[in-house]
């Protein structure tokens, strides 16, 4: 009776482990990221809530592209861009809720493992001038890049970060 | 054997005619809630104002979260016309628009963490005041909502719950448009 149970918790303490880490071997590599693995919370038209995709900035704004979804923010478009950080279960989806199932408590258990992710958030303005806001999450310590790439092409921020080479103490990073 | 499968079969069959019944009671409570309101109004547009969070420190994706959620459920409730956005210049031309101001008063940002382990704990709250104005500034309508995530789901699930009422606040008070004008 327990084993289909016991093989579901194992999976999910394997699944955890190895999400917990991806990041940190992702950012050994060293070299300039330039695609963001992001998820669409949501925000995005055309894009439906949640999809997983990539992320690039280029000269026409952010695209994004999902498996089955695009979406792409004009630079013009863009009125703030700024960043937080939160985090999530690292067994997510449906073998996390599985995971609560499991006996003894170790659904739970597994509920202690969080990863922290970042996230990044867009307000910007369609044609007629109506506003929007796109949410994204990224692993921890990407969203500052991204955000630093977008300023970069030329998309507006009321909070600059150190690395986007703005002081910290100019007249809009003192905006928040 | 023959005895016990029937007596489990009984006792299924029980359960999901309770199940039925309750639901069916939960959902006739919800019809009964959503026709609470003898006058409904009548706009054919309503324009959707950024969320306010001066008073209380919100972080920017709750903000844009509650601001795209109500939008979403505003659209959803199927009571206006056009659903305008913040900024957009044709609400102007509309000659009935409705302004909906949301302001955000109380915010607790519980931990997701303590919620799964606990389940008691941890609950995330989100309290904003409602206003719904006409073309003139005039109030129509004022209140007070609150977004929870108390069991499952990340904190942001708490801005979809406040959509969600949002959503039901309209439904309520404004009268669906005519058929054959949607």
């Amino acid at each position: 009776m327990l084993k289909p149970q016991l093989s579901v918790f194992l999976s999910a303490l394997a699944v955890s482990i190895a999400l917990a880490a991806a990041p940190a071997i992702a950012q050994t590599a060293g070299k300039p990221i330039t695609t963001f693995k992001v998820k669409s919370v949501i925000g995005l038209e055309s894009v439906q809530h949640n999809t997983k995709g990539k992320a690039t900035v280029s000269k026409d704004g952010l695209n994004f592209a999902g498996d089955t979804a695009k979406g792409n923010l004009p630079i013009s478009e863009i009125q703030d861009v700024q960043t937080g950080a939160d985090s999530q279960r690292a067994v997510g989806g449906t073998l996390g809720t599985l995971t609560m199932l499991a006996p003894y408590g170790s659904g739970r258990f597994l509920s202690l493992f969080r990863q922290k992710i970042d996230t990044l958030t867009i307000a910007y303005r369609d044609g007629s001038g109506g506003l929007h806001g796109a949410i994204f999450t990224l692993p921890h310590g990407q969203a500052d890049l991204l955000k630093a790439q977008l300023v970069a092409a030329g998309a507006k921020a009321s909070v600059i970060t150190a690395d986007t080479g703005t002081p910290a103490g100019s007249k809009e990073a003192k905006k928040q | 054997m023959r005895t016990v499968r029937c007596c489990m079969k009984s006792l299924s069959s029980v359960a999901i005619s309770l199940l039925g019944a309750g639901s069916l009671a939960l959902g006739g409570a919800a019809s009964v809630r959503a026709a609470t309101n003898p006058n409904p109004l009548h706009a054919s547009a309503i324009q959707i104002q950024q969320i306010q969070a001066d008073e209380v420190k919100l972080p920017a994706e709750f903000q844009m979260s509650m601001y795209e959620n109500v939008i979403e459920q505003v659209t959803k409730a199927n009571r206006f016309q056009h659903v305008y956005r913040d900024g957009d210049h044709d609400a102007a031309a509309a000659p009935d628009l409705v302004t909906l101001h949301c302001t955000v008063t109380g915010f607790k940002q519980g931990s997701a963490r303590e919620r799964q382990v606990t389940t008691v704990a941890g609950e995330t709250a989100i309290t904003v005041h409602l206003e719904f104005t006409d073309k003139n500034g005039q109030k129509l309508i004022a209140n007070d909502v609150q977004g929870k995530v108390r069991f499952l789901g990340e904190n942001l699930r708490a801005t979809y719950d406040f959509g969600k009422k949002v959503g039901a606040v309209v439904r309520q008070d404004f009268a669906a448009p005519p058929k054959g004008k949607k």
